[in-house]
């Protein structure tokens, strides 16, 4: 343990002597100050906090990442160019260890950059204000929804001949995408109904629905209509907004007459408008139950974001032990940005287009991207905080245990592996 | 006696490859080799002749291709064999940033060393290696001969039963070649086993017990100093044509 303490503060100081942490400090400082006064928003409350929260925090992660992979992806391999690792490798230390010490240093200068960017946060938002558990209504998974669709499209006659041809898998790949997006039609002066699985909903104080308006067919001419839940209901208008958070009452007070009564855990609304109102059940509609103070939430999402920073900084290591400098850099951040962007290239360019073979290896490859750096990709919760939106313990706790413990250890182990081996190439 | 051998090289082969895994240059040939325990053995050749990997292959830097290499009787990439070994490279390749002191109790952590043993070490090595002045400035600003005596400095640190010592006098002024000769002389006399290597035959003249001369990754010549001066002659006259840093050198001094 004594060898992994003295790697780890020999990584600090070189941060610290290099200068490498107080210009990251600055940075982030003046990024976060700047930002603000540089960027009007929406002038909304909810354009104000995304501005704080996903541009001003989201700026200062996005330098932290491309830093602190460049750092990493160099340190194994600089060492090891300039003859220095040899020093290290000789000494009676677990190459493992080398690996977990380094990105250990690399992990608390992150979280430090990043604790001053959150208190900068902390201090310019109302951080006593509530922040939202989001339910979503219970519905069958879109791989069962696609499942139980496949039938029935593939014994549609209009159904193409060559897609009929097409192999299972990719047909309900295809089906499950549709299955997210699968609409819901509420024709005029009809009630549609969700239902959620928390029992408490019926007691619970503060409850809110949320309703998105975020496609092309969402008609905003005129959103009108009643939410009711056990007591509670609530009225809809709405002809401007994209997102739409309605308080749910107990006593009726806009008095359009209609109140209809459905079980504690179902979720009704009832069409008052003069077109068929189409929705997205699994995108638009979510139940919003109180939950504990912004301070809280961020607090918690500043854990989730140190996260990222662990696997990030792991798998450059792991390149780093891998590869020479610049190779090790160029595929880090490749791996990156296919990442970032793998999502909405498979949305995007669906099954059926894959006609061509290099289009076909280009979705393969992409597929593989968006696998493995979904861990990263999905952790940021900065989109969920700048809503208000709760993040669960649960989540973090998950994080923290496999994607911040788990994953970096099995890369360090594995880089711990390669580390002495790819000394044979000089 | 087996137990003895501190070193046991058996038939060693190492095959550099490229990218596409083809050979491109195979820097050693079959090499066999023991160090004893106590014993201060010189590993001399050219430049190019295969000193470097082999001593890389002890220290388990490299794999071998072929043959087997053990190290206190483990691989060499064994913790346990790894406790007992200090390594001087043939460049010091310090960390800029740390004072010399910071260096030596950077490595006695690494060796395992607590910080009360590890500052006491410390102190001690900078005495003598005579940079208690300058203990606290940063190696980056040394000069090539005391960044040298720090590198030598930290391989002792850890008190190793063997001390690896690549070109140990490579950059260094006379006085201070002198006190290395010096000192290997006196961890020799506590009976610490040394390897050494080098390319200048009168530094190996004056502290080595036995040498083996390598000359394209094969043994040339292997024996104590004494019986090797006839074959040191014979393997100039061989060689005298090359005009290769070894024989200038040599030839020079």
């Amino acid at each position: 343990m004594n060898s992994f303490w003295r790697i780890f503060s020999l990584e600090l100081i070189g941060f610290v002597r290099s200068k490498t942490l107080a210009m990251l400090t600055v940075v982030s400082i003046v990024w976060m100050f700047a930002l603000p006064r540089l960027v009007h928003s929406d002038g909304t409350a909810e354009g104000l906090r995304e501005l704080d929260v996903r541009y001003s925090l989201g700026g200062v992660l996005v330098l932290l990442v491309i830093s602190l992979l460049a750092s990493a992806t160099g340190s194994l391999a600089r060492e090891r160019a300039e003859k220095r690792l040899q020093l290290t490798l000789v000494r009676p230390v677990r190459y493992a260890a080398i690996v977990l010490a380094k990105a250990l240093a690399h992990v608390v200068v992150g979280a430090a950059v990043l604790a001053v960017a959150v208190v900068i946060l902390a201090c310019r938002v109302d951080c006593a204000r509530p922040c939202a558990h989001v339910l979503k209504p219970l519905l069958p998974s879109p791989r069962e929804e696609a499942k139980e669709m496949y039938g029935a499209f593939m014994a549609d006659p209009e159904t193409p001949p060559a897609v009929k041809r097409t192999k299972k898998a990719i047909v309900l790949r295809l089906l499950e995408n549709k299955a997210l997006d699968h609409y819901q039609t509420i024709p005029t002066n009809a009630t549609l109904t969700w239902t959620f699985s928390d029992p408490a909903l019926a007691t619970a104080e503060g409850l809110s629905v949320r309703m998105r308006f975020s496609t092309a067919f969402n008609s905003r001419e005129e959103v009108r209509g009643v939410f009711t839940i056990g007591d509670w209901t609530a009225s809809v208008s709405n002809i401007t907004q994209a997102i739409l958070t309605v308080p749910l009452a107990r006593e009726f007070r806009f008095g359009t007459g209609y109140k209809p009564m459905t079980p504690d855990s179902e979720l009704a609304f009832h069409n008052q408008g003069r077109n068929p109102l189409m929705l997205r059940p699994r995108k638009d509609i979510d139940l919003l139950l109180p939950a504990d103070s912004f301070a809280a939430n961020l607090l918690r999402s500043y854990v989730l974001l140190v996260v990222t920073l662990a696997l990030v900084v792991a798998f450059g290591l792991f390149l780093s032990a891998s590869l020479g400098r610049p190779v090790a850099l160029f595929v880090a951040i490749v791996t990156v940005l296919v990442g970032e962007m793998s999502p909405s290239v498979i949305e995007q360019y669906p099954d059926e287009l894959e006609t061509k073979l290099s289009d076909r290896i280009g979705l393969v490859l992409t597929r593989f991207a968006a696998e493995v750096t979904r861990p990263v990709t999905t952790l940021n919760p900065l989109e969920r905080l700048s809503l208000d939106e709760c993040v669960e313990p649960s989540t973090v706790l998950r994080a923290v245990a496999f994607d911040g413990l788990l994953l970096p250890v099995v890369l360090a182990v594995l880089a711990g592996f390669v580390l002495p081996r790819k000394q044979e190439d000089q | 006696m087996a137990d003895d051998n501190i070193i046991a090289l058996t038939d060693v082969e190492k095959t550099f490859r490229d990218f596409w895994l083809r050979p491109t240059v195979k820097a050693v040939d079959g090499l066999s080799l023991t160090v004893r325990r106590g014993e201060v053995f010189g590993l001399l050749g050219p430049n190019g002749s295969g000193k470097s990997t082999t001593i890389k292959m002890i220290l388990g830097l490299l794999a071998p291709t072929k043959g087997s290499v053990k190290l206190f009787g483990l691989s060499p990439r064994a913790i346990a064999a790894r406790r007992k070994i200090g390594y001087l490279p043939e460049l010091s390749y310090l960390h800029p940033f740390l004072t010399a002191r910071e260096t030596l109790g950077y490595y006695a952590g690494l060796c395992g060393l607590d910080r009360k043993t590890a500052k006491d070490r410390t102190a001690q090595l900078l005495k003598m290696v005579g940079l208690e002045d300058v203990a606290m400035r940063p190696v980056g600003g040394f000069s090539k001969g005391m960044a040298r005596r720090v590198a030598l400095a930290a391989s002792l640190i850890g008190k190793p039963e063997l001390l690896v010592l690549d070109e140990p006098t490579s950059g260094l002024d006379p006085v201070s070649t002198k006190e290395v000769k010096t000192l290997v002389k006196a961890l020799k006399a506590n009976g610490m086993t040394i390897l050494t290597t080098s390319h200048l035959l009168a530094d190996a003249e004056d502290i080595c017990d036995r040498v083996m001369i390598v000359n394209h990754g094969k043994t040339v010549a292997e024996g104590n100093v004494g019986e090797l001066g006839t074959s040191l002659e014979e393997f100039f006259l061989a060689k005298v044509g090359e005009a290769n840093e070894f024989v200038l050198a040599d030839f020079l001094s």
